[in-house]
């Protein structure tokens, strides 16, 4: 057994050394697959950490008829704040609401002060809790207040939902090219493996003449492939963390409006172990499809 | 030890075996001879597996050699010693690793490795060589070290291809020698030669093939 793992340790290493340049080359394709699939897995984890703090946020305005009593009104936001979907609710007067909107968005402040006070409609400001945010949730909680005395409800949902299918069609779509990339990766690197292959060629075919089984001839080319797996998956990880620190969180500034108060995050480590494990599997599946082809050939 | 029975190899119309039927004991020491294209080659390659029979029966130490999946073709090679006509002496190996590759797909020891390859490199006249590589050598020594690692493991059985095809006289005696004594040793031995000087200074039985038939034995 120990004589077994020593043959397969060093005839990788030997091979993994005297075939350095192709080997690169093998790291380098595994690692243009692991950061093409990184930078996408980045790309969906902010937009979903995006969509998760617009959930948080879900915010209903309910503008009420201008005839409504205040008392009625006063006494809908009672009823209202004891819906267990309900965090918090604000009522804003016509008197307030000019202060509120210009509170939110300054620019439009020359454009109130043309109109004069009250212009605006009084309001009911709600935050839905975190647990009842998705738009399905939503949209039930608009049906059943729509029966009290409003005249609009706003809460962006045409907005919400498009972002979603937005981001499912990435998320599919993610899944096509991923595995368009895989297929492409492990072509790749079989036919480079290939090349490494037909070097050691000559070895190869008197190993299987003197009696050596697919076993043992594939097992050091299976660690080589985990090997180079891992150094493309090193390289790949460290090409994103270069692209996050230098590209990404320059964005930031421009993306303030739709992340808010939220930083763009990295891949987290469970990702990032992810990628390692793709880049050895990649590794591997292409070192085993080339020595498997060689293998049929050879007497 | 190797049994055929009406075995046929064709290569499109071409028949380089045609109804062989041969039986060679265990510890005989045979020549398979013939002129080029006779079907020696063949033959010693459906031997080691290298080549399957059209059709027939093929038992080499009692393995039905015809019937081997590809799974369990290394285990009988195990049990072969071949020293092949073009040597197979991998270039950028040592001498020593070059011997010892047949017992290192067997999973033994490195330590074990290096002292049978060099016993065997000393019994066939190569000792202190371990280190050296094959291009270093000379076809006669290049050829010592094919026979070496064709009987490193102790075959049953071993298949000679030409082994004297490179060689001048005096080194080709030399070889001889060598796989005389590995069948003194109890070894099954087959040499495909035409070399009918060598088969005459050391005569044993003669397989005789023409056009892929076998004419004497």
């Amino acid at each position: 057994m120990q004589s077994t793992s020593s043959h397969v340790l060093r005839r990788s290493i030997r091979s993994l050394w005297e075939n350095l340049s192709l080997n690169g080359m093998v790291a380098g394709v595994i690692a243009a697959a692991l950061l093409l699939a990184g930078a996408y897995l980045q790309v969906l984890i902010n937009l979903d950490r995006m969509m998760g703090t617009w959930d948080r946020d879900v915010h209903i305005s309910a503008y009420f008829y201008s005839d409504v009593p205040e008392d009625r009104r006063f006494s809908i936001k009672d009823d209202l704040a004891k819906l267990q979907e309900v965090e918090n609710i604000l009522y804003i007067s016509e008197g307030e609401a000019g202060a509120y909107l210009v509170d939110k968005v300054p620019d439009v402040k020359p454009i109130l002060d043309e109109f004069g006070p009250e212009v605006l409609p009084a309001s009911l400001e709600i935050t839905l809790r975190s647990a009842f945010t998705t738009p399905t949730e939503i949209e039930a909680f608009v049906d059943r207040i729509q029966s009290f005395d409003f005249e609009e409800i706003d809460y962006g949902q045409e907005w919400v939902q498009r972002f979603e299918s937005f981001v499912s069609l990435i998320q599919t779509l993610g899944v096509v090219i991923g595995l368009l990339i895989a297929t492409a990766a492990i072509f790749l690197v079989a036919n480079t493996m290939h090349l490494v292959v037909y070097a050691r060629r000559s070895e190869l075919e008197t190993m299987k003449l003197v009696g050596a089984t697919f076993a043992f001839v594939s097992s050091p080319f299976l660690l080589e492939g985990a090997i180079l797996g891992m150094v493309g998956a090193s390289i790949a990880t460290l090409g994103m963390l270069a692209l996050h620190n230098l590209l990404l969180l320059r964005l930031e500034t421009y993306l303030q409006l739709a992340i808010g108060n939220e930083s763009l995050v990295f891949l987290p480590i469970g990702a990032i172990v992810a990628l390692f494990l793709i880049g050895m599997l990649l590794g591997m599946a292409g070192c085993l499809t080339a020595v498997r082809r060689f293998w049929k050939a050879a007497s | 030890m190797i049994r055929l029975y009406h075995i046929h190899k064709t290569y499109g119309q071409r028949d380089a075996l045609h109804d062989v039927n041969l039986h060679v004991q265990k510890g005989d020491f045979v020549y398979v001879t013939g002129p080029s294209g006779a079907g020696k080659t063949t033959l010693l390659k459906m031997l080691y597996g290298a080549v399957t029979p059209t059709s027939g029966k093929l038992l080499v130490g009692g393995v039905d050699a015809s019937k081997l999946s590809p799974k369990q073709l290394p285990f009988l090679r195990r049990n072969l010693g071949v020293v092949f006509q073009d040597f197979k002496l991998i270039p950028n190996r040592t001498v020593g690793d070059n011997v010892g590759l047949a017992l290192e797909v067997l999973g033994m020891p490195r330590e074990d490795i290096s002292r049978r390859a060099r016993a065997v490199l000393n019994t066939v006249g190569l000792r202190g060589r371990e280190d050296a590589y094959p291009l270093d050598l000379s076809g006669g020594e290049q050829q010592r070290v094919a026979v070496a690692r064709a009987i490193v493991n102790d075959p049953a059985i071993l298949l000679a291809d030409e082994p004297t095809g490179n060689l001048d006289g005096a080194m080709a005696v030399e070889v001889m020698e060598i796989l005389l004594a590995v069948n003194l040793r109890g070894t099954t031995v087959m040499v495909a030669t035409h070399d009918t000087g060598l088969m005459n200074r050391f005569p044993n039985r003669k397989l005789r093939f023409e056009s892929g038939r076998l004419v004497s034995s």
